[in-house]
């Protein structure tokens, strides 16, 4: 095995050729099928229930069948509101907002319900896209576990109350206490900042104290010194030819991930190939981040060298003399090519870093000052407000409590006794406070702890404003009634602060409050309309407005200490990162984001240990410790132990292990209850807040086997090879099925275009015209063998009317999983639980192939989202033997759900591995609870209840136990689209027909169309040399087409 | 000789003013029946021949001095009665309390269109022209008779035949060994029916037609052609699209916009019925439901406040009073009668039995219908589709509603049923810019080697044209 290799690999097992992969790997289908064991321990039935339902169903069945089929209501509207049509969805546009975390998006209601997220393209900072959060956000509207009203404490449990009651307690406290604290997540709403400025002004001595989750602390002080503002300036990635990010992970979960991520893609994706351009990316960083993988070069420094590390570039580029004393040599070097890049990049590069050391943040900041960047990859004049809590305020904070001082303790939808470092010490200290009110929407782990909960709205039932940046506004708009007795959080606040600005009387209070607020603000600052009614009902209709942000406040040159983390002894250290789905715990309750895996491990419904895997120079990977997948250890962090699953990271650093944050949550309702461990009180705590790594750690070796061992990496695997064991040469995995079969015994080089596959091609930037030319080679050549058949006609077959095809931009997709939550939103895809998924259940239409070449300790990564290709000659469908699987005049491949039998031939057959089978009742559609696999303990299982189903989209099917689904091109939204046209009287445009995974996409990855429509948006794209079709030499005339991998790689950093 | 040149010129000229004049009025009445749809057709008959909860329009401008004024009463009825324009006056004590609903938005040259298309249909110069071709194409529906008492017959027939000749056969057998001095009994009748051959067929023949009747019982099951159940109000369509004409989606408005076709909204009725409190079969009985569902008060022509807390004894009382007063004054008594006052009862129960329901325990709130057209879940159909693109009337598949007093599933809505449709309809495929883009299709409908395009020619037999 060689060090560099320039094919691809899955992983560990793929790169070593690990006998039992290769195994599963051979057998195509390597689903396991529910044996008996699994029945008894995992469901509520066996045999005898199973002949009892028998019985039951045939009598009920005969019953039934004599008697008149049951009658069905039809009930309208009294008074139906104009702008209801029942069948016809309605768009309104809203934000999406938790804590910092900000999304413009369009609500899609059915009759009043929302059903789906969609990016709102009117915004200039995300222009459409969307994130996973955003696209999950709508089933936590129907959350089971929510509070259905205000409760009072009531022993262990919870009492009913009622608003009057909360009112008249909560305000007869205050009116007795002295020091009231508000604790919050960022607020990004300035009419709830006035609320609660109104609130402080009434209770003297009232103090609101703002922390993030995940703390940028550092970074707002740094340009508090810098700047005079605490503030996140606004990064411009699209303008930068060289980013540089010290463990940022701006694509995924760092500051505002949306927004980056659409700008950063436009720097990548390339049009031209003969004036080929692309920005150049380093990470520096230990453990393997989704920004990292998605970078050129990635400098592998351990978690407490970050600061030499940024001290290193600090000293290159400004000529300053920080020390750097305790860098490794590798990263040294490479970090002074770094410095070289920059400065012939001066005003067009980007230094970012997520270190929350304020020191460490001077030095960024005066990095990129030295190198002009701020004016212009650096916009300060339109600042975020995305992230806003302050270290000192917490700490000061937990030390009042812990003295006794706070009377009253209100907690904003924040839940600082999970994730913040201070939980352990909150827990207890706590009780030192007598009075704690919960504003919370579930009881999470510090509303347990609270005597009131005052419930506020989900934000898709409530009105608000977001000012994400300096002149950005959004609004908040409700799309249903509150489904539970709950009340808005900032309509709490100003009734118990006796607000006059709050009209009671009004229908809905604080929708005027917000207006009138609004009028004096947004309206008296903006020269557009003149009319407020004009203003507003514009702002509502668009969901944003803009106004002049104003000017950049210059840079002021401050002193910069020596206080950087000092580089760490120890053997081990342990680095502790967000998570695209998980957050800091906030989005635990949500089975879409549970379920969705993770982008880099593809671990799902848990947090795994990474650990490194080192090249042994020889023949293959050791894991550490000698660690494989799914291996339990004992991890001592501290004096904190626990047992916890591994698994192997390529590019985690050798000497460094990673673990997820938010996982490990006891309060956070059925779903996210005991998934994982929890180390935030693991955190090393400074003198000026937390950092995201401890070198007091341990790792021991195997201590056991994980039960449910659900990573999908090996799941679903295409283009694997193989070494024929017999003749010793490197074959496909799955030919190598066929060629120890007897019947093709001596029959070698069976197709021989199988041994060679076309799953990704890559490519250096610098090396681009030859890959292109190769791979022009290589498609003509498959294209050459497709042709030796006598079959043939395929491009006269779909001449007419429409040809449905994609086009995914490999270089666009940086690999976060929004796709895959917006396409089992839109395609009521089921949500299947750790068991299932450890088995291969899993049921994603849509899944992120995760693939490695390159350097095997350091290696670049490629996302490739695969779905059903809709092959135009496609295996699928020859081996139905009911026809379910077939194709359509518009080269869709259908499936006919009532139709299937569930043979599963098809899957068997699909070279893609894109079908899935319902092996159990997922959607919990038919009436045995024997069927109904539950996902966590819950009393109910998860989509049984009505509440919960209230999400399905009611175009699409609910499949039921014991057929095969798969994407659809979003046949319903092909459907509607042509229909819109129809009724219009013109033909199909672009924007008529857009899956849920193209529109949900922030990079604009993913177009979708009619490839007979020659003015399309489609076919250009399908016009780049660039283009391939996956495994086209098997001639199943695939209708998606996807990019070369470009990268920008210098390889000297490996040397 | 010299001939007077004949100038054609004038009469040219005026033959082709003639011609547009035709067809400007033609145009003008195409656009008279757009608005008369949209504006006026919920009250006024469409054959201009009857009156509805309007008067008949037919002639109407005849009786108008001038028409200034009459445009001004359509605008504005209501204003006119004030001025006492005599003609307004009349037709006010006429039809009062019931008041034409005020149209400020139209221009003369609409109401000069309306009424192009209302004389139009009054002195039938206005209708479709009778196209031969298009009344060919439309779907003819042969009655087809039963085969099956013929084939009966002559399996009967063909049975017995079998029977002689194996009797004869059997005779021809004894006849033949008797002459070779063999003794063999001839076959009796009830031998040969139990022979091995007959039972052998008769078990094959009777498998055959059980699974073939089984399998054609268990297609239908689930299906509902005919079903007419009871509805919470016995609303009569052959009253309502019959006899007053209202336009099938000026009710069922969302069958041009929406998947659904939509039970229109209780505020749809009272479009008509805050005026129409009687109705022509069933008096108060019937009407009074609607008011009781959304909680107008008709005797004093005000919706009522707070209606949905009000409790049940203060509805019946609201509502027992008014079917009383009615009662009385169709009668002409001054006291309700016994009889009077068990019809008040009688109707007041039947108000809360079909307002109030298992689930729904007050009178309040929707009437909840019986649905008749019911599709699986997984079967995706879109009325728009049909009406609007389609073009379809919905009588192809609701049958004729307007002739119906209860309504009536009209058609299987079965699978086959419409796959058959599909590949006999004709697309609206020139009109429709959409389908520009099949562009073979209309390169063959010019050269002539194609007559038309089907919804199946489109793919319309495709699983996921409906399955997804």
């Amino acid at each position: 095995m060689e060090k560099q290799i320039d094919n691809i690999w899955i992983g560990q097992k793929d790169l070593t050729r690990d006998d039992e992969f290769m195994k599963i790997a051979d057998q195509e289908f390597a689903e396991e099928q529910v044996s008996y064991a699994d029945m008894t321990s995992n469901l509520s039935g066996n045999r005898r229930d199973f002949l009892k339902f028998l019985g039951f169903g045939l009598g009920a069945a005969t019953v039934a069948a004599g008697c008149d089929i049951p009658v069905k209501r039809a009930i309208p509207y009294v008074v139906k509101p104009d702008q209801i049509v029942p069948g016809v969805a309605n768009y309104y546009a809203s934000t999406f907002v938790n804590g910092g975390d900000y999304c413009p998006i369009l609500v899609k209601t059915r009759e009043g319900r929302p059903i789906k997220i969609e990016g709102n393209d009117l915004s200039p900072l995300t222009g459409g896209g969307t994130s996973a959060r955003a696209q999950a956000s709508v089933l936590s509207l129907y959350d089971t576990n929510r509070f259905t009203g205000p409760k009072l404490k009531d022993g262990a449990g919870w009492k009913d109350s009622s608003w009057e009651e909360i009112d008249k307690i909560v305000s007869v406290t205050l009116e007795s206490s002295k020091n009231v604290r508000i604790v919050t997540n960022t607020v990004l709403s300035p009419t709830a900042k006035k609320a609660m400025n109104e609130f402080t002004a009434k209770y003297v001595g009232a103090k609101i104290v703002t922390y993030d989750p995940v703390s940028s602390s550092a970074l707002l002080d740094a340009n508090e010194k810098n700047f005079g503002a605490r503030v996140v300036p606004s990064y411009k990635f699209d303008l930068a030819d060289v980013i540089v990010s010290f463990n940022a992970d701006f694509l995924g979960t760092w500051i505002s991930p949306v927004e980056y991520a659409a700008a950063y893609a436009k720097g990548r994706k390339i049009s031209d190939i003969s004036k080929a351009k692309m920005s150049r990316h380093i990470q520096v960083e230990s453990h393997m981040s989704l920004t990292g993988s998605n970078a050129d070069n990635r400098i592998l420094v351990k978690p407490t060298e970050q600061g030499v590390a940024i001290a290193q570039l600090y000293n290159d580029i400004t000529g300053g003399s920080a020390s750097t004393t305790g860098l490794n040599a590798k990263a040294k070097k490479a970090i002074s090519k770094v410095a070289a890049e920059l400065k012939a990049a001066q005003g067009k590069s980007l230094v970012v870093s997520a270190s929350n050391n304020v020191t460490e943040q001077l030095m960024v900041n005066a990095i990129n000052h030295t190198l002009g960047n701020y004016g212009n990859t650096i916009d300060m004049s339109a600042p975020s407000f995305q992230r806003q809590g302050s270290d000192t305020d917490m700490k000061m904070l937990v030390d009042e409590i812990k003295s006794g001082a706070v009377d009253v303790i209100i907690f904003n939808e924040a839940n600082p006794v999970f994730d913040s470092a201070y939980g352990n010490i909150l827990k207890d200290a706590l009780a030192k406070v007598k009075n704690k009110v919960s504003f919370a929407k579930v009881n999470d782990e510090t509303t347990d702890l609270c005597n009131v909960v005052a419930p506020t709205h989900h934000f898709l039932e409530s009105w608000g404003d977001v000012e994400a940046k300096k002149g950005h506004y959004s609004l908040v708009q409700p799309t249903i009634a509150p489904l539970f007795k709950t009340r808005q959080a900032e309509m709490s606040l100003l009734i118990w602060s006796a607000s006059t600005a709050l009209d009671q009387t009004k229908e809905q209070p604080y929708y005027e409050y917000l207006k009138d607020s609004w009028k004096s603000t947004v309206f008296a600052s903006q020269n557009e309309f003149s009319s407020f009614q004009a203003f507003w009902d514009s702002a509502v209709h668009d969901g944003i407005f803009n106004t002049n942000s104003g000017n950049a406040p210059s840079y002021t040159q401050t002193e910069i200490g020596s206080d950087i983390t000092k580089p760490g002894t120890s053997e081990l250290e342990i680095s502790y990162f967000e998570t695209v789905q998980m957050a800091n715990g906030q989005y635990a309750g949500n089975p879409w984001l549970m379920e969705m895996a993770d982008p880099v491990t593809r671990t799902v419904w848990g947090n795994y240990l990474a650990v490194p895997v080192n090249f042994d120079g020889v023949r293959t990977m050791v894991g550490f410790n000698d660690l494989v997948d799914g291996e339990l250890v004992e991890l001592t962090i501290g004096d904190k132990k626990m047992t916890l699953p591994v698994v192997q990271q390529f590019g985690q650093m050798p000497g460094t292990v990673s673990l997820a944050l938010g996982y490990g949550r006891t309060n956070a309702g059925n779903t996210g209850n005991n998934v994982g461990v929890n180390v935030n009180d693991c955190l090393t705590l400074g003198a000026n807040g937390p950092a995201y790594y401890n070198t007091n750690v341990s790792v021991s070796s195997k201590v056991g086997k994980e039960k449910d061992f659900s990573c999908v990496q090996y799941h679903h695997t295409i283009g694997v090879k193989g070494i024929d064991k017999e003749s010793g040469k490197e074959i496909n995995a799955d030919e190598a099925a066929l060629v120890f079969f007897d019947y093709f015994t001596g029959v070698k080089g069976f197709q021989g275009a199988l041994t060679d596959r076309s799953v990704i091609y890559t490519s250096n930037v610098a090396e681009l015209k030859d890959s292109v030319e190769h791979l022009q080679e290589r498609r003509k050549h498959a294209q050459h063998l497709n042709d030796q058949q006598i079959y043939g006609g395929f491009d006269d077959m779909y001449a007419l009317g429409h040809h449905w095809g994609m086009h995914v931009d490999l270089n666009a997709c940086i690999g976060c999983g929004t796709c895959t939550v917006a396409c089992m939103s839109e395609n009521n895809v089921p949500v299947v639980g750790k068991h299932e998924v450890a088995i291969h259940h899993e049921m994603t239409w849509l899944r992120i192939d995760r693939y490695y070449y390159g350097d095997v300790e350091n290696p670049n990564t490629i996302y490739q989202p695969m779905m059903c290709q809709h092959c135009d000659n496609a295996p699928c469908e020859n081996v139905c033997p009911v026809n379910a699987s077939n194709h359509s005049s518009e080269g869709l491949n259908q499936m006919a759900y009532n139709r299937c039998i569930g043979t599963r031939y098809c899957a068997n057959n699909c070279p893609y591995k894109v079908r899935r089978f319902n092996w159990l009742d997922y959607t919990k559609a038919d009436l045995w609870p024997a069927n109904q696999p539950r996902l966590q303990e819950e009393s109910v299982p998860f989509m049984a209840d009505n509440l919960t189903r209230m999400v399905l989209n009611p175009d699409v099917t609910v499949r039921s136990r014991g057929v095969i689904e798969k994407c659809s091109f979003c046949v319903q939204r092909i459907q509607e689209g042509k229909l819109t046209a129809k009724t219009e009287g013109r033909l199909l445009s672009d924007r008529d027909v857009r899956t849920a995974c193209q529109t949900a996409c922030p990079t604009g990855a993913i177009t979708f169309g009619d490839m007979n429509n020659k003015k399309g948006e489609l076919t250009a794209k399908l016009e780049s040399p660039l283009n391939y079709i996956a495994l086209e030499e098997i001639n199943v005339r695939s209708s998606v087409t996807y990019t070369m991998k470009i990268n920008n790689r210098d390889k000297s950093f490996d040397a | 000789m010299i001939y007077k040149h004949l100038n054609i010129k004038p009469i040219a000229i005026i033959f082709m003013m003639w011609f547009a004049g035709i067809l400007s009025a033609q145009v003008s009445a195409d656009e008279g029946k757009e608005l008369y749809k949209a504006n006026c057709a919920a009250c006024h008959s469409k054959d201009m021949r009857s009156a509805a909860t309007g008067p008949a329009l037919g002639g109407a401008q005849a009786k108008w001095a001038d028409d200034a004024a009459l445009y001004d009463w359509v605008r504005n009825s209501q204003a006119m009665i004030a001025k006492g324009h005599p003609r307004a006056v009349e037709v006010w004590n006429q039809y009062k309390p019931t008041v034409m609903t005020a149209f400020p938005a139209l221009t003369d040259d609409q109401i000069g269109s309306l009424f192009a298309y209302i004389n139009g249909v009054y002195d039938g110069t206005y209708g479709p022209k009778k196209d031969p071709a298009a009344a060919g194409a439309a779907p003819v529906k042969e009655e087809e008779k039963s085969q099956l008492p013929m084939y009966l017959i002559i399996a009967s027939i063909l049975a017995v035949l079998a029977l002689l000749l194996t009797k004869i056969i059997s005779n021809l057998n004894q006849i033949a060994s008797a002459k070779e001095g063999e003794h063999v009994e001839a076959k009796t009748i009830a031998q040969i029916l139990t022979s091995k051959g007959v039972v052998t067929f008769l078990i094959f023949a009777a498998i055959i037609l059980g699974a073939y009747t089984t399998v054609n019982k268990a297609t239908e099951l689930g299906r509902q052609e005919g079903y007419a159940p009871d509805q919470p109000i016995k609303f009569s369509h052959a009253t309502h699209a019959g006899v007053n004409k209202i336009d099938c989606q000026y009710c069922h408005d969302s069958a041009r916009r929406s998947k659904h076709s939509s039970i229109p909204g209780t505020n749809t009725c009272m479009n008509c019925h805050a005026a129409i409190k009687n109705g022509s079969t069933y008096g108060t009985a019937e009407i009074t439901k609607i008011y009781a569902s959304i909680g107008y008060d008709p005797a004093s022509n005000k919706y009522i406040e707070n209606y949905e807390s009000k409790s049940e004894e203060d509805i019946k009382a609201i509502y027992t009073k008014w079917i009383g007063d009615e009662y009385k004054r169709v009668k002409e008594l001054a006291d309700l009668d016994a009889a009077g006052e068990s019809e008040v009862a009688k109707q007041w129960a039947d108000i809360k039995k079909s307002l109030t329901n298992d689930q729904k325990k007050q009178i309040q709130g929707p009437i909840e219908w019986v649905r008749i057209h019911n599709l699986p879940d997984h079967v995706y159909f879109n009325h728009s589709q049909h009406v609007t693109v389609g073009k379809l009337e919905c009588q192809t598949c609701h049958g004729k509603v307007e002739e119906m007093e209860v309504l009536k599933q009209m058609s299987p809505l079965s699978m086959g049923w419409c796959i058959n449709c599909h590949r006999q309809t004709e697309v609206k495929f020139k009109d429709n810019a959409y389908y520009a883009n099949y562009t073979r299709y209309h390169e063959e409908m010019a050269a002539g080697k194609r007559d038309k395009v089907t919804v199946a020619d489109i793919g319309g037999l495709e699983c996921q044209k409906c399955h997804y």
